[in-house]
């Protein structure tokens, strides 16, 4: 695997194609995320977000296109190879395993790993972005509350050391006190060095922290650009900041 | 408003089927405890027998709940693996290793262990060949198709029992002495049942340390909670779906033998012990493996209780009480004794 400069692609997104049967649900998505960024994924309901994340960690299959991270062509690789060569998800609605405990919820986010030694470390730095979690770290998944769920879902994504982490509706159901406190830990994260894709029907929270967006809208990329202009672009504030 | 009424006919219709099912339990209960009275010493020892043939019915209902757990699918071969595997262990035992009843306690043990060593390998591929070549390419198909294939699969693996071994029944002589192990008062344990125990409680043992605390047996349990956020965790789906196959099987090879060793083995001896065994892995809560040996365990005593005490239907009944219990399990308590309400809570 070549090391990529500081400043180029960690994942590349060329002309997507997905189907769901006869359903076409991605109809040539491109995109990319580059080293050290937040990328946001912004759109409505059923507009592909999560489609894309799911066809990039190799879930959904693609028809058409490719799918670059690190400059190696992953398209229709197994899931588990995807997240062994560094790409980690919080999926939407946290899907967490309920009846572990946190602490095996967060040692299956390591699952492709053979470092074992160096897990207790990165349990601890999980634990360090959320203390809430160790306090519950012998409760069973299922028994915790939403905001307490997704900060083990995203801490579970961590602990497979991602070199791009994805996040699908981190906010999602979430009280606006939890809101705040996940997308603080998203920017902590990166800020330590993780690139991350994160999908969000929160925008304005999204493009607060993200550098770029793109907004999606029935399967494909309908506007790009850097987060504060689709902050302030008029198109954008109508549709998803409800304003206008 | 009208989905509030609906929920209160539901509250109302599933508090009297508790009641009833409360009934039920109770007067069976009632009626258990009035036989220990009558005559404890008798209804202990029918009792341990009971559990004894629960222990062989648990190792058979481990393999259908831990498969439907993963694969939410009803692996029909399973019970005919598990006759399939006591028919070749009665040749490896007879024909290959000649043991019989003369040999030393020494050379049957060592014998015993020899054929597990064989059986258990080879019946956890045959158990994982099953599913690669049948249920692997219907993993995206309706329910449905892989659960009529696996009632297919079972035609087949009994047609090859039959074709290998015939009609008649194989059994081996008593290597293990029907003396008494344990004698107190008027309860009696044989060697012959105790030995059971000695075979089936080292293997769940292994089991519940190779689920609960290896890395595959954790990814196991992450497949059958959530399979596809298991995919997004790095786990490889279908390599776990294979091992859990394996392990069903070389548990389905101990049930071989130790069955075996009691009692005697033909082609279709799967056909029903695997019912009673999915019986009672219904009954424990299909997808839990703690609930599967119970079960097996309450529906041997079942079993024993209704054939061994006077006042009852009689073994002729067996069959019928015991799939009576099925669908009150069904109706009753659909989840089992141990199972989450939930649908996901495999």
């Amino acid at each position: 695997m070549s090391e990529q400069p500081s400043t180029g692609p960690v994942l590349e997104i060329d002309d997507l194609h997905v189907y769901y049967g006869a359903i076409h649900a991605l109809k040539g998505v491109s995109l990319k995320v580059n080293q050290g960024e937040i990328v946001t994924l912004i759109g409505a309901n059923g507009a592909g977000k999560s489609t894309t994340l799911r066809a990039i960690n190799g879930i959904n299959r693609t028809r058409q296109g490719t799918i670059r991270f690190q400059g190696q062509d992953i398209t229709g690789s197994p899931p588990h190879s995807i997240v062994k060569s560094g790409i980690a998800q919080s999926p939407e609605g946290r899907r967490l395993f309920p009846l572990m405990s946190v602490t095996e919820n967060l040692e299956m986010g390591a699952f492709q790993r053979t470092d074992r030694e160096n897990f207790s470390e990165d349990m601890d730095r999980v634990f360090e972005l959320f203390p809430r979690l160790q306090e519950r770290r012998m409760q069973k998944a299922g028994t915790l509350s939403g905001g307490e769920q997704q900060m083990c879902s995203i801490g579970r994504a961590l602990m497979a050391r991602p070199k791009l982490l994805l996040l699908d509706e981190p906010s999602m159901g979430l009280a606006p006190i939890f809101v705040e406190r996940i997308f603080e830990t998203v920017v902590e994260v990166n800020k330590q060095g993780t690139p991350v894709l994160l999908v969000e029907q929160n925008a304005l929270m999204a493009l607060e922290v993200a550098k770029r967006g793109y907004v999606m809208e029935t399967g494909t990329i309908a506007l790009e650009g850097p987060a504060g202009d689709l902050k302030t672009n008029e198109q954008v504030r109508k549709t998803y900041l409800g304003e206008g | 408003m009208a989905t509030a009424v609906a929920a209160l006919h539901r509250v109302r219709a599933s508090s009297l089927i508790d009641a009833i099912g409360l009934l039920l339990l109770g007067s069976v209960l009632l009626w258990l405890v009035v036989k220990f009275f009558e005559d404890p010493t008798r209804f202990i020892n029918v009792g341990i027998i009971g559990v004894t043939n629960g222990a062989i019915f648990g190792l058979v209902a481990l393999g259908y709940t831990l498969v439907y757990g993963i694969l939410q699918l009803i692996n029909f071969a399973h019970g005919d693996v598990f006759a399939l595997s006591g028919l070749v262990a009665s040749t490896i035992i007879l024909d290959v290793l000649g043991l019989g009843e003369d040999t030393s306690v020494i050379f049957v043990v060592l014998g015993l262990l020899a054929t597990l060593a064989i059986t258990m390998p080879l019946f956890a591929l045959v158990n994982a060949s099953i599913e690669r070549i049948a249920y692997k390419p219907l993993r995206h198909a309706p329910r449905l198709a892989a659960l009529i294939t696996a009632v297919g699969m079972s035609f087949i693996v009994q047609n090859v029992s039959l074709a290998l071994y015939g009609v008649d029944y194989e059994s081996v002589p008593s290597f293990i002495p029907r003396t008494d192990a344990i004698h107190v008062g008027g309860i009696v344990i044989q060697w012959n049942k105790l030995s059971v125990f000695f075979i089936v409680i080292p293997v769940l043992l292994v089991m519940t340390w190779f689920v609960r605390s290896t890395r595959q047996g954790k990814g196991m349990r992450a497949v059958a909670q959530d399979t596809e956020a298991s995919a997004m965790m790095g786990i490889n789906v279908d390599r776990t779906i294979s091992v859990t196959f394996l392990l069903a099987g070389s548990l389905a090879a101990v049930a071989g033998l130790v069955y075996l060793l009691q009692f005697e083995v033909r082609y279709d001896t799967g056909f029903e012990l695997g019912l009673i065994a999915f019986t009672a892995a219904v009954l424990g809560g299909i997808g839990n493996l703690t609930g599967a040996v119970l079960g097996a365990m309450v529906i041997g005593c079942v079993q024993a209780f209704n054939e061994g005490l006077d006042g009852t239907p009689g073994g002729d009944w067996t069959r019928s009480i015991v799939f009576g219990i099925l669908i009150a399990t069904l109706v009753f308590r659909p989840e089992g004794i141990l199972g989450e309400r939930t649908p996901e809570g495999a």
